[in-house]
């Protein structure tokens, strides 16, 4: 039998019991709705809290520490690594050498080192006065480092800084007194700020150095580090921390007291953080956190897809009754079938194929639904978590029920499957008739 | 001698019914020659439909063999047997069976589905049928808008659709009136004058007029013309 001629036969029959098909068909069509719906707000949810989360970061890099073995390590002056009370053989310091081998990890797209400023540093415009982090990178322009500006560029220079947004929060007036108004936060777009670095000799004594900065940029929040951060280039960095600890750093010997390794691709950071730690690096990467929530999300979706199942479980067994009324219904129609030469296989073809159409309809109808209803909740969450948003503060989610393309042709095979199941057991016992039997059937 | 186209030999169909054995065969032996008309006759439950679905491949004997067209009906599978039907057998029976969403064309060109025939190939070959029994003005009717004897008539198009050497008819008079049924009886004799062999079972005794051969069956058993008129003549004047 032609594979066409069995579906023009299939639908067919189906449209001559539109009324009962359709009553059957309702209950996957609810079912099938509910699949979309509840999976679709469970994968919202979980593209939500992700919006959020790659917020704290990118999520493609990871921050490589050095490792000094079990304890704390004190690299005195000329010190190499193996100085301190860490174990030796644990230690990895990030030298110029680890960084090579760090660039040498297939799938790691670049390696900057940074370096925190190791001195006493305060901060002053106008009158205000604040205490900062400070962190030298090796790069000339921080969007090479992923950081987008929300005021002037990112590039960096001798003096030229970029701040992040909530550096101007850290400001305040030392002559405040009580019950006086705090100044606003200072806007230091296109500012001078002064630098007074500090370091102490052995009796005490205080040296300040001066620096006059300009800040020609201000980054977009992040919610993460850079928010409080000064960025400044390495070398100056360097140059204040070996000006503040008297002497010259080795960094062949000594290292970076942190790296910054940027993957290619985000499902690969995971293994990359490992490799490094077998390195003996220390490695962190919000991806951990963010599979962990991802693994939650995964876990809600089966309990809501569950809950549509059960929907679509009752449908079934509305399904295999039809289809039993149905075979009883036409007993000596499968008999003259039979008689005119259709073999135990077409029959089974014909009404697997009919048990399958109404999962099939009902799937169609439950997807065309459940996507309708997903569009309209979306509307309506998103405006209402905007508004909540805008009160409480936080990001405006983007959206709240997402139905990804996969999900309505999952829904649509599964319901098909789901007919194709019900109607197992009727359409073998159509199939099994002795047609004798089914042809003398009153 | 021509071989015989129907062979059976001690063919039993025996059924269980409420606790006792029903005899519906109880050894029969016949051959029917091919291109033969024959008419079988015999009271109702004498066994006379189940000798036909036996033959036909319908149902299967206690007992006994059956060969048709040389093939031996006894050993095959339940797919050979839908094969068999399907090439060889083209049955008509006594309530038409014909599926009543569907047009006469599509009831006639039905079996062809089943051996794959593509769509123009039926249609063409159920209209030039439904030509042959005088209904080609009739193909987009369904069965609800024809005449007892029109659906007869789709039926034994239907018969003929895929070419089979052997016609199996049940009662094919037994739901229309007298000249209606005339008709039918006159087109299933010009099948048998085109070349097909013919079976037919009935009690109607105006086929014997084209038959070429009759066989009379009696509480499952083939008996003689004289068997049976004495018996249906007891039955008939029982006193």
């Amino acid at each position: 039998m032609r594979f066409l001629d069995l579906l023009r036969l299939i639908f067919g029959n189906l449209s001559r019991r539109k009324a009962r098909v359709a009553l059957t068909a309702i209950g996957v069509v609810i079912g099938t709705a509910a699949v979309v719906i509840l999976v679709s707000l469970a994968i919202g949810l979980q593209r939500n809290a992700n919006e959020q989360l790659y917020g704290i970061g990118d999520l493609t890099q990871i921050q490589v520490m050095p490792s000094f073995g079990e304890g704390p390590v004190m690299v005195g002056p000329g010190g190499g690594g193996d100085g301190g009370g860490g174990g030796s053989s644990q230690t990895r310091l990030l030298t110029n050498q680890a960084l090579e081998e760090l660039r040498a990890i297939p799938g790691v797209e670049w390696v900057s080192p940074r370096e925190f400023l190791m001195a006493g540093g305060m901060v002053r415009y106008r009158k205000l006065e604040g205490w900062v982090t400070i962190i030298g990178v090796d790069v000339k322009d921080l969007a090479s480092l992923g950081m987008e500006a929300a005021q002037g560029d990112t590039a960096l220079g001798r003096s030229i800084i970029v701040i992040g947004p909530m550096v101007a929060n850290n400001f305040y007036d030392p002559r405040l007194r009580p019950g006086q108004e705090p100044p606003p936060p200072p806007d230091l777009y296109d500012q001078q700020i002064q630098f007074i670095v500090s370091k102490w000799d052995a009796q005490g004594n205080e040296t300040r150095k001066n620096l006059s900065l300009r800040v020609t940029g201000v980054l977009k929040e992040t919610r993460s580090e850079s928010d409080w951060t000064i960025y400044m280039p390495l070398e100056q960095v360097k140059a204040l921390n070996e000006w503040a600890q008297n002497r010259r750093i080795n960094y062949n010997k000594e290292g970076y007291s942190q790296v910054i390794v940027k993957v290619r691709d985000v499902n690969q950071v995971l293994d990359i953080a490992d490799q490094i730690t077998e390195m003996g690096f220390q490695a962190y990467t919000p991806q951990s956190f963010v599979q962990g929530i991802n693994n939650f999300y995964i876990i809600l979706q089966v309990i809501f897809g569950g809950v549509g199942a059960i929907a679509l479980l009752v449908a079934a067994i509305g399904i295999a009754n039809t289809m039993a009324m149905s075979i009883l219904e036409r007993t000596r129609e499968i008999g003259l079938m039979k008689a005119v030469g259709a073999t135990n296989r077409n029959v089974l073809a014909i009404f697997l194929g009919e048990a399958s159409g109404i999962g099939f309809l009902g799937g169609l109808g439950g997807v065309l639904i459940g996507w309708l209803a997903g569009q309209v909740i979306n509307v309506m969450a998103v405006v209402y978590l905007s508004n909540q948003a805008g009160q409480q503060g936080g990001i405006p989610p983007s959206v709240a029920v997402y139905t990804p393309v996969w999900l309505p042709v999952f829904a649509l095979i599964f319901s098909t499957l789901v007919g194709m199941f019900s109607g197992l057991y009727p359409a073998l016992r159509a199939a099994t008739m002795i047609p004798v039997m089914a042809l003398k059937y009153e | 001698m021509n071989q015989p186209f129907i062979r059976v030999s001690g063919l039993k169909k025996y059924y269980q019914m409420g606790g006792t054995t029903v005899r519906a065969l109880d050894g029969v032996d016949l051959e029917i020659e091919p291109h033969s008309f024959t008419v079988v006759m015999g009271p109702s439950g004498s066994g006379k439909s189940t000798l036909l679905y036996l033959l036909g491949g319908l149902d299967r004997p206690t007992a006994g063999e059956i060969w048709v067209d040389g093939q031996s009906l006894n050993d095959v599978d339940e797919n050979s047997l839908a094969l068999f039907r399907r090439r060889t057998i083209g049955f008509v029976f006594q309530s038409f069976n014909l599926i009543p969403s569907m047009t006469a064309r599509e009831n006639v060109a039905f079996p062809m589905q089943f051996a794959g025939a593509n769509p123009r190939k039926r249609d063409e070959q159920a209209d030039f049928l439904l030509k042959q029994v005088g209904l080609g003005d009739r193909a987009s009717h369904r069965p609800t808008e024809l005449s007892g004897g029109q659906q007869q008539r789709v039926a034994i198009a239907r018969a003929l659709v895929n070419d089979p050497k052997l016609i199996l008819a049940d009662e094919p008079t037994g739901n229309l009136d007298t000249a209606s049924g005339a008709a039918i009886m006159q087109l299933l004799s010009d099948l048998h004058r085109s070349g097909r062999t013919v079976l037919v079972v009935t009690h109607d005794a105006r086929m014997t007029r084209f038959a070429t051969r009759q066989i009379y069956l009696l509480d499952g058993r083939v008996v003689s013309e004289a068997e049976y008129q004495s018996a249906v003549l007891e039955v008939a004047s029982p006193a």
